[in-house]
């Protein structure tokens, strides 16, 4: 029972914050339609948030499973080096990076689109991703993935068949947190947006609560991190079961 | 079906990576100079009502058409490096007065001194404004907004107080009076004080405090904004009084932590008798609430304000430099600045311009238009990393000398100089 | 730990000798990597080559770059901002990292056991997870406001407090705060990481040592915290990583205040990048920070496993 009461007391500690949030955001619902009118209006962003989000999702998901299973099951030069070149995405400060990015997107077309932007997204998540997806492979019994190429599968419809099922919860937490990682940034679409028709949720948020020399209107501020929490808390809670297993599956342990 | 859905996942991932590349790309300014042509203007978050409004008129009643995108307030400097660096600035950009001195030296904005020579109000634009877009006796700016300091009494708290409702400080001693008084006979309950001011941000020290120097007739910096003067007496004097009403407790509690997001909100709650406050909010206040305005003075009287506010460039790199000049010189025009400004109870940019029809409304408008003439902005290169940079020397200075010790106050005006000189 | 990929595939080249068939593997992983490497070599190997080229020039923010190597690293140590950021954030990193991996252990252990609501308690202190970081730090800037955030009427009420807490206002204080909202936001996600090397423990072990007169306490040394040992490398070297660069909870929350008495290192890059548009300064700053971060991984990794 102290078990529980110690547990209830966290978890007010915990949710204290945004249940405050929430309430404060309502007492005055004037901010969430003068939220709805600011700028473009706040379904181009919304609009614009959830390309990204799919967008960067989708492509986290696609290249760390393939490279996931690359890594896990097969052996070719450079792959130590590559490995390492990845894991050093999570060791560069974010903020200097980004106006070489900038100028790199630049060469290749993809300055100021959001299809840059959720590739740079991409490039964010994949030390975790690729890891995750790695170890949930190494995971995968090998004997499974012999039966389907003893069937005559190739290892490409093995992989695609059999093994991308196994892998389902570590490719749910991978996509989780892809999700939550680019729906909330804010400096990366700030620095590579030019245009405010493109803008994501994050920036116009900030922009709509900060007024002259600094001064915050806080009252937008709790009702735009609702707008932009309420989607992540959503999801939290729908996937609940998949992404704890997806941690348990193996995927981060070593 | 699990293996279907992972099938469509994929496939719709494709779909949507296809459909979003139709969505990118863009940028403009390559269309020929003939027809009617689409310019792009950034500006800040703080001050992006009046940009809007001069946007959205201009378009109204213009072929050429102008798109606007608005950047949060505290990473416009940040978003404008990021694209000058990668050689990416929209047409045209405004930007906060007190930067544009470094913009001009780093050659972000395009020259515009013949196009200005030809206005026929050239002499008549905001002096102050025009003083910081000028490098080397050639101008590249024109001013965009302007927000002025001024003192702002509540007045209902005057009379609760028992002091006069329609008579505001005349010098910095009697606002130190008036807010003791508020304090001693209102600030009880610990929600009303007598007055507030944003003591952890660079800023805002800048922009409330200076007022009174230039008002008794002093400077804080050499015109060349190379050598700092804040050790001078005029500067320690004003420091003092501001010392004197947190040590006796007439400011807000939290004045000493306050970084600037929450300096301007009490006052709109009816929980400060009186201080110094941006223009631009009047406007903003509860419709219920009565204000009196008045200008900032000095310890004995004078009066001056700090004219901040936004100034606008073309920029460098610009292939519509034409059609920028020609919405630029449209938003200082007599129809821009009255009919879009003046009537929206915004600061005007040009000083003929001070009456007009508009203005009889409000005596406190004619009254903040009035100061637009009288007050000053600071001019230096190595502005914003001097003063208002939180690491900056400056907010170390004014800290020490409002709270800490003042003895070291000294040392960081050497601090201070070393900043403004930096190549 | 194999935070490096050595292990995998060995068994396999061993086994068939090099054939036909060993190349056309050597290929096919190359093909299923080849998607990461455009990604890392596109975005981040080339960004990182021209922050490398711009650390040897002065580089303003139009117009031409000028060759000036080494002024921009020779003047790092003559930067006494950078220099004392350099201190605060191993001091941030080490206190962050004790806090965090206590904290997260203890809410493992506390919902490691499949109860009756368990999964209630274990997403509500993952939840803070889905705010973003800087919504997060402006959030607890409000919340921790003396005049309109709830916290100190709260204490008020309940007499702890007579004067309002300075929470942001003394060094100390900054750092505090600072550290709760980096628990407040992250202790759920360690705790997921340790949660998963407390389910590979297997219950026998358990049982074992039990049936042998063990009591908890010993059950804990002895046995949970050796079998973790793995997963709270990787938590380690995740939250000494992560705190090494930290940025987002000081520019938002403290400001680098009081005093600059909370200035990280990344903080000192930023100004330097953004606000001084010394890009050539900032680029070599990266540099020293990239390289020294890389060593003391490669460090951890070798100590930890």
């Amino acid at each position: 029972m102290s078990r529980y009461l110690t547990l209830s007391a966290l978890a007010v500690l915990f949710l204290f914050p945004l249940v405050w949030s929430g309430y404060a955001s309502l007492e005055e619902p004037s901010n969430y339609l003068e939220m709805a009118r600011f700028g473009e209006g706040i379904d181009t962003y919304a609009t614009n948030s959830v390309l990204v989000s799919a967008m960067t999702v989708g492509g986290t998901l696609v290249v760390s499973a393939l490279g996931g299973y690359g890594f896990a099951r097969f052996d070719f030069p450079g792959k130590n080096l590559l490995f390492l070149a990845t894991l050093a995405i999570l060791m560069v400060p974010y903020a200097t990076i980004l106006i070489p990015l900038y100028v790199l997107l630049g060469y290749i077309g993809l300055q100021n689109s959001l299809v840059g932007l959720s590739l740079v997204f991409v490039m964010f998540q994949l030390p975790f991703a690729l890891f995750m997806m790695r170890n949930a492979f190494e995971a995968i019994p090998r004997e499974l993935e012999e039966a389907a190429l003893v069937d005559g599968c190739g290892t490409f419809r093995a992989f695609s068949r059999i093994l991308l099922q196994a892998v389902r919860p570590a490719l749910i937490t991978v996509g989780l947190f892809a999700f939550l990682a680019s729906w909330n940034d804010f400096f990366a679409p700030l620095i590579l947006l030019n245009d405010g028709a493109s803008f994501t949720l994050p920036v116009a948020v900030v922009s709509m609560t900060q007024h002259t020399f600094g001064a915050i209107d806080y009252g937008m501020l709790q009702a735009g991190v609702m707008v932009m929490a309420i989607p992540c808390l959503i999801l939290f809670i729908v996937l609940q079961r998949h992404y704890v297993r997806g941690f348990m599956s193996g995927a981060l342990r070593g | 079906m699990r293996r279907r859905l992972a099938g469509i996942s994929l496939i719709g991932v494709l779909a949507l990576t296809a459909a979003a590349c139709g969505s990118g790309g863009g940028g403009g300014g390559t269309q020929p100079a003939d027809g009617p042509v689409t310019i792009t203007m950034w500006t800040r978050a703080a001050t992006q009502t009046q940009s809007e409004r001069l946007v959205a008129a201009y378009n109204k009643s213009h072929k050429n058409q102008v798109k606007l995108t608005v950047i949060p307030t505290d990473n416009y400097q940040p978003r404008i490096a990021a694209a000058a660096g990668a050689k990416q600035l929209p047409d045209v950009f405004a930007a906060d007065v007190i930067f544009v001195p470094n913009y001009t030296s780093q050659g972000l904005f395009l020259d515009v001194t013949d196009r200005i020579a030809a206005l026929p109000y050239k002499d008549k634009l905001a002096p102050s404004h025009m003083k910081l877009g000028t490098l080397e006796n050639r101008q590249y700016t024109l001013p965009h907004t302007l927000d002025l300091s001024v003192w702002f009494w509540n007045k209902d708290l005057y009379e609760k107080a028992g002091l006069d409702p329609e008579k505001g400080p005349k010098t910095l001693k009697e606002f130190a009076e008036q807010a003791t008084t508020v304090q001693e006979k209102l600030g009880k309950d610990g929600k009303v004080h007598g007055t507030f001011f944003g003591g952890n941000c660079g800023g805002c020290y800048v922009f409330t405090f200076w007022p009174s120097v230039w008002a008794s007739g002093a400077q804080v910096m050499d015109p060349e904004g190379t050598s700092s003067l804040n050790d001078q007496q005029a500067m320690t004097d004003v420091f003092n009084i501001w010392r004197g009403l947190y040590e006796k407790k007439v400011t807000g509690p939290t004045a000493k932590e306050e970084q600037g997001p929450t300096w301007t909100g009490f006052f709109p709650k009816g929980e400060i008798g009186v201080m110094p406050m941006p223009s631009t909010t009047l406007g903003l206040m509860p419709a219920d609430m009565k204000i009196g305005v008045t200008p900032i003075a000095g310890p004995d009287g004078g009066e001056s304000t700090f004219v901040g506010g936004d100034s606008v460039g073309i920029s460098s790199t610009t292939k519509n430099a034409d059609a920028a000049w020609e919405f630029l010189s449209w938003t200082v025009s007599d129809e821009a600045q009255v009919e879009v400004m003046a009537k929206n109870k915004d600061v005007l940019a040009r000083t003929d311009l001070a009456s007009n029809k508009y203005s009889s409304e409000d005596p406190r408008v004619v009254l903040i238009n009035s100061l637009v003439a009288k007050g000053q902005t600071p001019y230096a290169l190595r502005f914003g990393q001097t003063y208002n940079d939180p690491q900056g020397p400056w907010l170390r200075l004014a800290r020490e000398a409002v709270f800490g010790d003042a003895a070291k106050v000294t040392q960081l005006n050497a601090d201070v100089t070393k900043s403004l000189q930096q190549q | 730990m194999t935070l490096t990929a050595t292990r995998s595939g060995r068994g396999r080249a061993a086994r068939s000798a090099p054939s036909a068939r060993w190349r056309s593997r050597k290929v096919q992983g190359w093909l299923y990597a080849a998607p990461t490497a455009v990604i890392v070599g596109v975005l981040f190997i080339a960004p990182l080559v021209l922050v490398g080229w711009m650390s040897l020039n002065r580089w303003p923010l139009l117009g031409r770059a000028t060759f000036n190597a080494p002024a921009n690293y020779v003047k790092i140590g003559e930067n006494p901002l950078f220099v004392d950021a350099v201190f605060f954030t191993l001091k941030y990193t080490a206190i962050t990292t004790v806090l965090l991996s206590g904290v997260a252990l203890g809410l493992a252990l506390l919902v490691q056991e499949r109860r009756p609501g368990i999964a209630f308690f274990r997403t509500a202190f993952f939840l803070p997870g889905a705010v973003g970081f800087a919504a997060a730090g402006l959030l607890f800037y409000g919340m921790l406001n003396n005049d309109f955030g709830p916290i100190d009427p709260m204490l008020r009420t309940l007499g702890l407090i007579d004067e309002p807490i300075k929470w942001i206002g003394t060094p100390n204080m900054a750092l505090f705060s600072t550290i709760t909202l980096v628990l407040w936001r992250f202790a759920g996600f360690n705790m997921l990481i340790l949660l998963t090397g407390l389910q590979a423990i297997p219950n026998e072990v358990y049982e074992a040592a039990r049936s042998d007169g063990a009591n908890r306490r010993q059950i804990f040394t002895k046995i949970t915290l050796p079998l973790l040992r793995p997963t709270l490398a990787l938590m380690l070297i995740l939250s000494i990583t992560g705190s090494l660069l930290a940025f987002d909870q000081f520019f938002v929350f403290t400001n680098g205040g009081p005093d600059n008495s909370t200035v990280s290192m990344v903080m000192v890059v930023y100004r330097d990048a953004f606000f001084r548009f010394d890009l050539g300064g900032a680029a070599a700053l990266s540099v020293v920070l990239l390289v020294a971060l890389v060593g003391l991984n490669s460090l951890m990794m070798r100590r930890l496993r």
